[in-house]
């Protein structure tokens, strides 16, 4: 493709211009693809050359290393120990008795039992002294698979503590080659409110990401590899086991009949995704409009009473939403308020569809949902609105723009610069956004072709809430969540990573600044 | 009260950029040293590596012989001015300014001796119950400094005290700021990109660029010496006019053939170029706008040009003159050299001719760039 | 002649400025009735005595306090108070590691800052919702399920809370980094320079965390029912009174769910309405920051 200079593109006219863009970016694709897999690529290479750097490291300290050193590298804090470092020996010390133990007394049988899942499920015996059959429960897929991860996790913390040992020791040979103290226990624990003063922060928050977030999604990733569901529960009736990526196939193949319904998890599956993708388009743009509308029209010269129009508004976030959405939600229902009114003043027949009818029901939800959303988008837009320098009105208003002009060529390209990230998450929160499709229809009306006894499926119905329908659904096929909430994650990603790499914001951070 | 030495000192970012190139320095008891250069020189980063601010990234930094790589800044015994004051915005002058004293948990009445002391000497004393926010540019510096006085620190670091003020604060600043020394008699480290902050204020210079030292020396030899061309445009105001020329020897006297004119190099400069053997060759020649001279006349010992601009500056003139290749020149004529006659007649386009005496000659090496005499 | 037009031109600006303005204000006033109407909907019905089900009216016929104190009859009670401790406790530990985490990333540069900042956004791409299922029956491995929900929708709801330090980075952020440096000059340790400079100047954010975590264990819905699993001790506000308003009950329970959102949303809204500027404050600074 042709490259313009700049002189040469800024001759061409509009609709050249804008054709240029579009064929210069889709030109550009190939080398982003390419640069995106030469980036991993080096982050491969990187990873192994730190590996490999690491592992010299390790064997030159051990080499170089004097006696108290290389006894370290068996028994760790041995070298802090004897070289004074009582407290940071000891906690070394105290890592690995602990770390050793448990692999004896628990993590070494969790290990083992990882790649089976467990052997023996529950058996039923006959017992005849009290003439009935006994269940005896034996391994637990759940817990194997939990432990196991947890082990694993374990390990890998065990690694890093016994480099940061040896590198200790390292580290130590040669402060007192210089003739220099080691730091004392003491100093450690001052350093622990000083420059090591994030590590103490962090702590808490860290421990708790990692328990109850990390560890939970590592573990229904794993799910997805397996047919843990309501009848494979991997204890009280059957063992789970790992079943590679069938999960994966069942969603992903267009076969009739293989389960959500009369049609194919492929079918069922596009269905929603292209109606979460619709749903967070509106749901995102209409908000910000109408939104940033309101917040101008209050701001506008000349209105009074402006703290009470906010005010009003600002006041229904604070009511929580499942009470508001419910109550909304019932208020368009057939017998609601909503038709009750427009019956008794004689503009409607009979009760609108809201909920009953597909198109009605997805309309309607977008426009609720505006209700939900602007007083928010109003707080935000009124903040940034103000912070406009007003001299680019003014200028603007020199050069003869009229209100219109003004706002497409100095409000709009400020707002969408400024909130571009702000769009970008709100955008993938929408995709998400399960509270308000759940307590506004709950996904209804059904949509018959792709719901089955083991679970409805809805017009409505985002990923989130179908994700959460099957885990609730009679069948509880969590494997099948796993593999919806691993694609969600697929599709917020690439929306993220290619609209991040499209920003203006992120690409040229001083323009309006 | 105290020495710094810092040797090889460098800084290397997390993304491989270094900003400080093996810095030494030995800065002696008592003296004020100002480090300056374009911003981006390292200048800031070297002052921030001294006052424990940043990591350093290689390198040995000593303050009264301690070596203070691994210490906090609280155990560096430092006090330090920011470029923006850094006052407390929820405290009143009189506990920004006590804040240090009170970590080092000294009894309230020594910290009010203190605070009261400062603040009469920098003349603050009527603030003392104010808030940050309710105070000027120019008070908000005095507090900053009050903060940094009142803790007879061994060294004293300044970081562009006085960007942030308008040009008639700062010089009155500027003048504060040498009285104080004179008070403190400590040792101070004052970063600037002005060289006129730089050539008043101190003892010794260190001239930086892309994190390396270009030239340390006193105001006078930084001036009169410069190492090389960017030192020599660097120091002074407007800066020196560079000129692609030859350098001629013949026996033992040296021209210079600026323009086709042919000057004779006298005074000091002859002697030193004899003395180091430099032999005929391309240079670049640089001369201060002070030291061109307006004569009347063309002539072998004068350079024919047309003036461009003529800025009046009060006590000066200073024309912006080109020469017949377009060469940009900056002549710096005293107004009272002229008559009212001569002063009318230069407007755009007036034929000019300049010349300059061989003492005031500066011989630069047209690639290295260095001083052929002091380089 | 000129006079006149200049004084027609002017009244015609003038003229249409006050068009405008008069459409804004008509356009302000029936948007404060649309936001206004369901709740004022939900108070009055809260009143209503003649009957329990849904109606196509608004104002009762019979008025009456019947459904408020009915609702003392039921679990609500129990629900209310197992929604406010947990807001209670989780807007202390919420506030305080969202602080611990956003002071941290704006203020330290450590070498796993930023691989620690890209996993929490990689993190927070996956459906949380997804966790609930292993979270559940650890939970309930625990003891801490149904009838005894509430520490566990505690731990929930604090545990992951470190994810959100966004719009407190944000603020953290925009205090100049001098202060800190200056402050450690001055002889402070870095815990000194969070107590005695960075905290005092954090009033609006911290209240602003607050706010934000007292809200929301009041609108959880779906850990809230996961965890109560059917368990009526165990439920809070928002899981309890969706159950009045699936088919089996709406008919017995719709006033009395008027009612109990009524009670739900009275202190929210005054709490919020009092701390409305830090809210604001907060969610603007959020947006920009993104």
């Amino acid at each position: 493709m042709k490259q313009y200079t700049d002189l040469e593109y800024l001759k061409l006219s509009k609709g050249q211009r804008l054709l240029y863009r579009i064929l210069s970016f889709l030109c550009a694709i190939p080398s982003k693809i390419g640069g995106l897999f030469g980036a991993l690529w080096r982050l491969i290479k990187g990873a192994g050359q730190a590996v490999a750097n690491e592992t010299r490291d390790i064997w030159l300290t051990f080499v170089n290393g004097d006696w108290k050193t290389k006894l370290s590298f068996l028994v760790m804090g041995f070298g802090n120990l004897a070289r004074g470092q009582i407290l940071r020996g000891l906690l070394f010390l105290l890592f690995e008795v602990v770390f050793i133990g448990y692999m004896i007394l628990a993590g070494g049988y969790w290990l083992s039992m990882l790649p089976s899942l467990g052997k023996v499920g529950p058996t039923e015996e006959y017992n005849m002294i009290f003439d009935t059959y006994v269940t005896t429960y034996n391994d637990n897929s759940f817990k194997i698979l939990l432990y196991g991860v947890l082990t694993i996790f374990f390990i890998i913390a065990f690694i890093y503590t016994w480099r940061v040992n040896v590198k200790q020791n390292q580290m130590a040979e040669k402060i007192l080659a210089t003739g220099k103290k080691l730091k004392s226990g003491k100093d450690d624990l001052r350093s622990l409110v000083d420059d090591q003063f994030h590590k103490t922060l962090l702590s808490l928050p860290l421990t708790g990401i990692i328990i109850f977030t990390v560890l939970p999604i590592v573990f229904m990733v794993l799910v997805a590899f397996t047919n843990y569901d309501g009848t494979h529960d991997g204890y009280y009736n059957n063992l789970f086991t790992w079943v590679g990526l069938d999960n994966f196939n069942t969603m992903l193949s267009w076969t009739a009949g293989t389960g959500s319904g009369t049609q194919s998890y492929a079918a069922t599956f596009g269905e929603i995704l292209s109606w979460t993708l619709i749903w967070a388009f509106f749901a995102t743009f209409t908000n910000y409009f109408l939104g940033m509308f309101v917040a101008m029209a209050i701001n506008k010269k000349g209105i009074n009473l402006k703290k009470l129009w906010r005010t009003i508004l600002v006041m229904t976030i604070a009511i929580p939403q499942f009470i508001s959405l419910l109550y909304v939600s019932k208020m368009f229902a057939k017998n609601g308020i909503v038709n009750g009114f427009l019956m008794s003043m004689g503009w409607i027949e009979q009760a609108l569809p809201f909920w009953e009818d597909p198109t009605w029901a997805r309309i309607t939800v977008i426009i609720i949902n505006i209700w939900i959303g602007i007083p928010y988008l109003m707080l935000i837009t009124t903040g940034i609105l103000m912070n406009i320098p007003q001299d680019l009105y003014e200028s603007a208003r020199i050069d003869g723009a009229n209100a219109w002009q003004q706002y497409t060529k100095i409000t709009l390209p400020y707002m969408l610069f400024v909130t571009g990230p702000y769009l970008l998450t709100s955008f993938t929160g929408n995709m998400n956004n399960f509270n308000v499709i759940y307590l506004l229809t709950g996904g209804a009306p059904t949509n018959p072709a792709a719901s089955s006894a083991a679970g409805t499926v809805g017009y409505t119905d985002l990923l989130i809430t179908w994700l959460f329908k099957i885990t609730t659904g009679a069948e509880s096929q969590y494997y099948l969540a796993s593999v919806v909430g691993i694609l969600v994650f697929v599709v917020v990603a690439v929306i993220s990573l290619v609209v991040y790499n499209l920003l203006p914001s992120i690409k040229n951070e001083e323009d309006f600044q | 009260m105290a020495s710094v030495k810092l040797t090889d000192v460098k800084k290397i970012y997390d993304n491989k950029v270094t900003a400080v190139h093996d810095f030494n320095l030995e800065i002696a008891d008592k003296e004020f040293v100002v480090f300056v250069g374009p911003s981006g020189c390292g200048k800031s980063t070297t002052l921030r590596m001294i006052a424990g601010l940043e990591d350093i990234s290689d390198g040995i930094v000593e303050i009264d012989g301690v070596v203070v790589n691994d210490l906090q800044p609280k155990d560096r015994d430092i006090a330090m001015v920011f470029q923006n004051y850094a006052l407390y915005p929820h405290m009143t002058v009189y506990d920004n300014i006590a804040f240090s004293l009170r970590l080092k948990k000294l009894p309230e009445d020594e910290i009010y001796e203190k605070v009261t002391n400062a603040a009469e000497i920098l003349g603050i004393t009527e603030y003392l119950t104010r808030k940050p926010r309710a105070l000027s540019g120019g008070q908000r510096q005095r507090v900053a400094i009050g903060r940094a006085m009142v803790r007879n620190a061994k060294v004293f670091l300044m970081d562009e005290p006085l960007s942030n003020l308008d040009a008639k604060l700062r010089n009155q600043m500027r003048a504060e700021i040498i009285l104080l020394r004179q008070k403190l008699d400590t040792t101070f480290i004052y970063v600037t990109h002005d060289q006129t902050e730089a050539m008043t204020l101190g003892d010794r210079i260190v001239i930086m660029r892309d994190g390396i030292i270009e030239q340390v020396g006193t105001p006078t030899e930084v001036f009169e010496m410069p190492r090389n061309i960017f030192v020599a445009e660097f120091i002074g105001a407007p800066k020196m006019n560079m000129i692609d020329t030859e350098l001629v020897k013949e026996g033992d006297q040296y021209f210079v053939t600026p323009f086709g004119a042919k000057l004779e190099v006298t005074g000091d400069k002859k002697n030193e170029l004899a003395q180091k053997g430099v032999e005929s060759g391309a240079i670049k020649l640089g001369v201060r706008p002070e030291h061109m001279v307006l004569t009347t006349e063309a002539g072998e010992s004068s350079i024919p040009c047309k003036l461009e601009v003529n800025e009046m500056m009060g006590s000066e003139l200073h024309l912006h003159v080109y020469t017949e290749d377009e060469t940009r020149l900056i002549v710096r004529v005293p107004t009272i050299n002229l008559s009212m006659e001569q002063r009318k007649q230069l407007t755009y386009g007036a034929q000019l001719y300049i010349t300059f005496e061989g003492k005031v000659m500066h011989f630069f090496d047209k690639e290295s760039q260095l001083n052929l005499i002091y380089g | 002649m000129s006079e006149m037009q200049n004084s027609r031109r002017h009244m015609g600006l003038k003229a249409s400025r006050t068009l405008a303005n008069t459409a804004i204000y008509a356009f302000l006033i029936a948007i404060s009735i649309i936001w206004l109407i369901p709740f004022v909907c939900i108070f009055l019905q809260s009143f209503r005595v003649e009957s329990t089900h849904q109606v196509g009216y608004v104002i009762p016929q019979q008025w009456g306090f019947d459904n408020y104190i009915n609702l003392f009859q039921t679990d609500f009670p129990r629900w209310y108070m197992n929604t406010f401790i947990a807001a209670l406790v989780t807007a202390v530990f919420q506030t305080i590691i969202v602080l611990c985490m956003s002071y941290t990333l704006s203020r330290f540069r450590f070498k796993m800052r930023k691989p620690l900042m890209r996993l929490m956004l990689i993190l927070g791409m996956f459906p949380g919702m997804l966790t609930m299922i292993i979270l559940y029956r650890v939970l309930k491995d625990l003891g801490m399920t149904q009838a005894n929900s509430v520490p566990g929708l505690i731990l929930v709801y604090v545990a992951s809370s470190g994810m959100g330090y966004y719009v407190s980075k944000g603020f953290f952020d925009t205090i100049p980094k001098s202060l800190d440096e200056a402050a450690r000059v001055d002889g402070a340790t870095r815990f000194q320079v969070l107590k005695k400079i960075i905290l005092p100047l954090s009033k609006p954010i911290v209240i602003y965390t607050i706010l934000t975590a007292f809200m929301a264990p009041w609108g959880d819905f779906v850990f809230a029912r996961y965890i109560a699993f059917g368990a009526s001790a165990g439920k809070n506000v928002a899981v309890g009174l969706y159950d009045w308003l699936n088919k089996d009950q709406i008919s017995k329970c719709y006033t009395m769910f008027c009612a109990g959102g009524v009670l739900v949303a009275i202190p929210v809204t005054v709490l919020f309405m009092c701390l409305q500027k830090y809210y604001v404050e907060g969610v603007t600074g959020g947006a920009v920051k993104g």
